[in-house]
């Protein structure tokens, strides 16, 4: 039986399944909490933590899934380049809502994570959770944390940030669609702008400029800690 | 432009950002740096974006489902901080909304100003 779940067409199945669950969930409930994304990962690891299926198995087929994660966020540069001109026209505030962005989300990382008592090697591994995977690892391993803790906290500010996302928006009354994408990106990274883009072209393409700035941000900020 | 030119450009571009990551002595992502390859690829249009629609459509529409292994590969990592793990959500749910509340009232508000002091009307008119 094993031997079936180590096959890569597995964990493909399994994570198309869940997802298409997760999609059919939205459409009947009509609410952001059905996240497809969100249900698709419960979903995943139930099955594998009941069935005492192992994570290596699943990897099999997740691993060429994941294969797709470079390529779809360089994609992004297409839709930037279609909103070329807000770019030009509004670099400034785009370029300074990353900063502050960036610069808040350090520091409330480091002051929560003192406030909740959580030690210098976990704080350090939670400072970069903002900012897309390879830039978070890379960041963490310079200033001393544990890449695989920071791994967790991105993916899951991650997909917060795309669950969250709609909500956020009418809970701040955001209504410059600009404002929205930055925002999204800036603390949600690559995941939040899969929903930015379901939002709009405008959302997603701002959302996807910023993974890029607030990323580099960040490591000028990390210099620093 | 057929599908598979399509995916062989988009994976040259990630294969040349990745190769110039490694080169870097700073940490940017090979994926950042294919965006920015393909931004450029498309300025100077050496690339078009209609040829690459149908392959870019495709990725954008499912992106976030390329996303469940990593979400799922959480459970690698979760005796790490099983312990602390309440303390760790609470620490990513409210940072995650002051970021996102900071980003975005400081973009609003800035092209606010920046409407205000220099005219839309007159900077749309530099660019059509």
């Amino acid at each position: 039986m094993n031997e079936i779940f180590a096959s890569p067409y597995f964990g493909v199945f399994l994570s198309i399944l869940t997802y298409e669950i997760g999609v059919w969930i939205q459409k009947r409930t009509r609410s952001a909490a059905a996240n497809p994304l969100l249900i698709s990962v419960v979903l995943c690891i139930l099955t594998l933590v009941l069935g005492r299926i192992p994570l290596d198995s699943y990897k099999n087929g997740g691993d060429i899934i994941s294969a797709f994660l470079g390529p779809a966020t360089a994609v992004l540069a297409i839709s930037i380049f279609s909103r070329l001109d807000l770019l030009k026209k509004y670099f400034f505030p785009i370029f300074l809502g990353t900063v502050v962005g960036s610069l808040v989300s350090v520091a409330s990382v480091y002051f929560l994570c003192k406030a909740f008592g959580l030690d210098d090697v976990l704080t350090k591994s939670m400072l970069p959770k903002s900012v897309t995977t390879p830039f978070a690892m890379a960041i963490s391993e310079n200033i001393g944390g544990l890449p695989a803790v920071t791994v967790a906290a991105v993916v899951l500010t991650g997909i917060l940030g795309n669950v969250l996302a709609p909500l956020l928006i009418r809970l701040f009354r955001v209504k410059n669609p600009i404002a929205a994408g930055v925002a999204i990106g800036t603390s949600s990274h690559a995941v939040g702008t899969s929903k930015a883009i379901e939002i709009g072209e405008t959302e997603g393409a701002m959302s996807g400029i910023a993974i890029a700035m607030s990323g580099i941000v960040t490591v000028v900020i990390s210099i620093f800690l | 432009m057929k599908m598979m030119f399509q995916i062989g450009i988009l994976f040259l571009v990630c294969l040349a950002g990745h190769a110039v990551s490694s080169l870097l002595p700073f940490p940017v992502p090979g994926t950042v740096i294919a965006m920015i390859f393909l931004f450029l690829l498309l300025l100077f249009k050496l690339v078009k974006a209609d040829h690459m629609k149908p392959l870019s459509d495709f990725l954008l529409k499912n992106m976030a489902f390329f996303f469940v292994p990593a979400g799922v590969n959480i459970l690698a990592n979760l005796d790490l901080v099983k312990d602390k793990v309440f303390a760790l959500i609470a620490v990513v749910v409210l940072t995650t909304v002051l970021t996102f509340g900071a980003t975005a009232l400081t973009v609003q508000g800035v092209i606010k100003l920046q409407d205000r002091l220099f005219g839309s009307k007159k900077k749309d008119g530099e660019k059509v």
